[in-house]
């Protein structure tokens, strides 16, 4: 069974509430590798992107919230780009 | 403008809240201390072709940058705040395991 040691939430405010749906959406396909040991919830609220992470311990939940950044940071990046297209 | 935060809860080390303060240079560039190569394979020759972008400006000629790259900066900085905490959470969880093995092996 998953133990709940740490949890974490993370807050990130887009500019509009467009941009944090698709955010959402964007990132809810990617697989979990180890379910057993981490496990992801991201979610919109209005302009809000808001990620919540739960892990059995900050080993696991390092590695699993940053690569999580890592990939939001490129969905910002890549509206940052295209959203005048 | 709403800033990027996020919080923390463990049973063991109880509660932290990450917040950004844009002020501060950490949180004004998309350049991690914590990500990407080390130094060492960047001394030894290697090319970091995965670097971030630089942020964005805006096309009005302000000199600003734009709202999802300042957004991106400071998520950067709290992604290096976040990584340095649990790090020293990790080596925390680390010294305690090597202490019950040795607990053990002296019984």
């Amino acid at each position: 069974m998953f133990k709940k040691q740490s949890l974490e939430k993370l807050n990130i405010p887009f500019e509009t509430s467009k941009q944090a749906s698709i955010a959402a959406q964007v990132l809810k396909p990617d697989p979990q590798l180890r379910p057993e040991e981490f496990k992801v919830d991201y979610s919109s609220q209005g302009s809000d992107l808001v990620v919540n992470f739960q892990s059995v311990d900050d080993r696991v939940l390092r590695v699993g919230v940053s690569n999580v950044i890592d990939s939001i940071k490129t969905i910002i990046e890549t509206i940052d780009e295209l959203q005048d297209f | 403008m709403s800033l990027p935060s996020a919080l923390y809860n463990s049973k063991t080390f109880g509660e932290k809240k990450f917040e950004v303060d844009p002020s501060k240079p950490q949180y004004q560039t998309t350049n991690g201390a914590t990500t990407g190569p080390s130094e060492h394979v960047l001394n030894a020759g290697q090319v970091d072709i995965d670097r971030p972008s630089e942020p964005k400006l805006k096309e009005d000629n302000s000199n600003q940058v734009t709202y999802l790259s300042n957004l991106r900066c400071q998520l950067t900085g709290l992604q290096d705040d976040i990584n340095v905490f649990l790090t020293e959470k990790m080596e925390l969880a680390k010294g305690k395991k090597i202490k019950v093995a040795s607990n053990k092996d002296t019984d």
